[in-house]
């Protein structure tokens, strides 16, 4: 057996060893690996809340999506509906013009054709008296046969 | 022939001696004086000592057991506070990955076999195993490695590397292991309960002899195997020296090296399973100590 005072020397060596691991090396490499732990932990949770965050997101957008194309179909059947009635009331609005020009041109029609009728009735008559003035070649009392006259041009 | 083995015994059994004596700085009776065990080194004549290894008696000190146990522990402690220093708590680097991970395993050791409060447990057990793997693995180095330097003119002709294979250590690591477990059977049971429990109950006395012997075998156990294997490294390195003495002996340079390289092979096994086994043996002593019974 070889047992010397070496023993000591390792003794007080290994009792440093165990006090530099304890008070310096252990600890900090406990702490480090505690917040990495911790920082993981969080990074994990974060994750799955983004994605549920994304799952939701992704419900809304759908959502929102369908909201927007039912919209728009109401909208296209609204607008077709809408045209649909315009193109009527613009019908029926030119319907009624039409009537509206064909009547005045009507009424204008007539009154031309009653002033026409007048002019010629003047005209008539002067020729009418004329004419039987030279019939009769002689002269006749305007005066006297206007009334004749005028009865046969109301008569005409 | 006969003188020629016989010459080849007693060089063998030197070679042998030689590499079992350690570098030893001590207190010579003869001369009333402190020094190197006589011829051990030629760095200085006034260190010389008149005395032999054997000589000398308890106040010596094995100067290369303290010079690598105490050189190893600054590097494998170093290394892990400076690793620690630069711990960052983000992305961890390959070395920060490597120092994380033995932490890990010793961490999940202690706490999956020591189940009390104490704060030293995990450190003892870290500072224990790493500080015996470090020795143990110079076991690998080549038993010619340490001489060889010395002979090649650091004028230290005697130097073993291997701190294992010197009882010093391995029982210097017990008593530590011995003082915390009585620590703590004293802090759990009562200083009354403690002695109750090492001399009357239950086998009287055999409590106390067990109770010593159990840390001693810690210490044995250790440095039984580690020596053994050392000791095996030895002699197949001597069938590697016949190679050089006799041309006849050539044959015996092929089963050298397998063996070297089988035994290295399965000695890596043992180097850290010895290590690990300290580790977990002080974690369970330390843990029935602190638990009542």
């Amino acid at each position: 057996m070889n047992i010397n005072a070496t023993f000591f020397a390792e003794l007080i060596a290994f009792c440093m060893f165990v006090f530099i691991t304890y008070r310096y090396i252990w600890p900090s490499m406990a702490s480090v690996l505690e917040e990495r732990r911790k920082e993981i932990d969080e990074g994990l949770q974060a994750a799955s809340e983004s994605k549920r965050q994304l799952e939701e997101a992704k419900e809304e957008s759908s959502r929102v999506i369908d909201a927007a194309k039912s919209e728009a179909s109401t909208l296209v059947n609204q607008a077709g509906s809408r045209a649909d009635q315009l193109i009527d009331e613009a019908k029926d609005q030119a319907t009624e013009e039409a009537k509206k020009i064909k009547e005045t041109a009507e009424s204008d029609i007539a009154q031309s054709t009653n002033k026409a009728k007048e002019t010629l009735k003047e005209e008539l008559s002067v020729l009418v008296v004329a004419g039987a003035s030279k019939i009769l070649n002689k002269e006749i009392d305007e005066s006297a046969n206007k009334e004749i006259v005028d009865q046969l041009i109301k008569e005409l | 022939m006969a003188k020629e083995a016989a010459n080849n015994l007693v060089e063998t059994s030197d070679y042998i001696g030689h590499h079992l004596v350690n570098l030893t700085f001590g207190w010579c009776e003869k001369t009333s004086s402190w020094g190197f065990a006589h011829h051990q080194q030629d760095l200085s004549k006034s260190l010389d000592s008149a005395c032999e290894v054997s000589e000398m008696g308890f106040w010596a000190f094995h100067m290369d057991t303290i010079f690598m146990s105490v050189f190893l522990g600054v590097l494998v402690f170093g290394f892990f506070g400076l690793i620690n220093r630069s711990a960052k708590k983000g992305t961890p680097g390959k070395l920060q990955n490597f120092v994380e991970f033995v932490h890990e395993f010793i961490g999940s050791a202690v706490s999956s076999g020591y189940h009390g409060t104490s704060k030293i447990v995990a450190p003892l057990a870290f500072a224990s195993c790493l500080w015996i793997l470090s020795w143990n693995l110079m076991d690998l180095l080549p038993v010619e490695m340490a001489n060889f330097f010395g002979q090649a003119g650091s004028g230290i002709n005697y130097f073993k590397i291997l701190p294992t294979a010197d009882l010093n250590a391995p029982l210097a690591l017990a008593a530590v292991v011995m003082v915390l477990v009585t620590y703590f059977s004293i802090n759990t049971h009562g200083l009354g309960g403690f002695l109750k429990e090492l001399f009357i109950v239950p086998l009287g006395p055999l409590e106390f002899i067990s109770f010593v012997s159990k840390h001693v075998a810690l210490a044995l156990r250790l440095y039984g195997n580690l020596f053994a294997g050392e000791m095996i490294f030895i002699l197949i390195a001597i069938m590697f020296g016949q190679f050089f003495m006799s041309f006849s002996q050539t044959l015996w340079f092929l089963p050298g090296l397998i063996m070297n390289l089988a035994w290295a092979l399965f000695h890596i096994l043992i180097v850290a399973l010895q290590a690990y086994i300290f580790m977990m043996l002080t974690i369970a002593y330390l843990n029935l100590a602190s638990t009542k019974h």
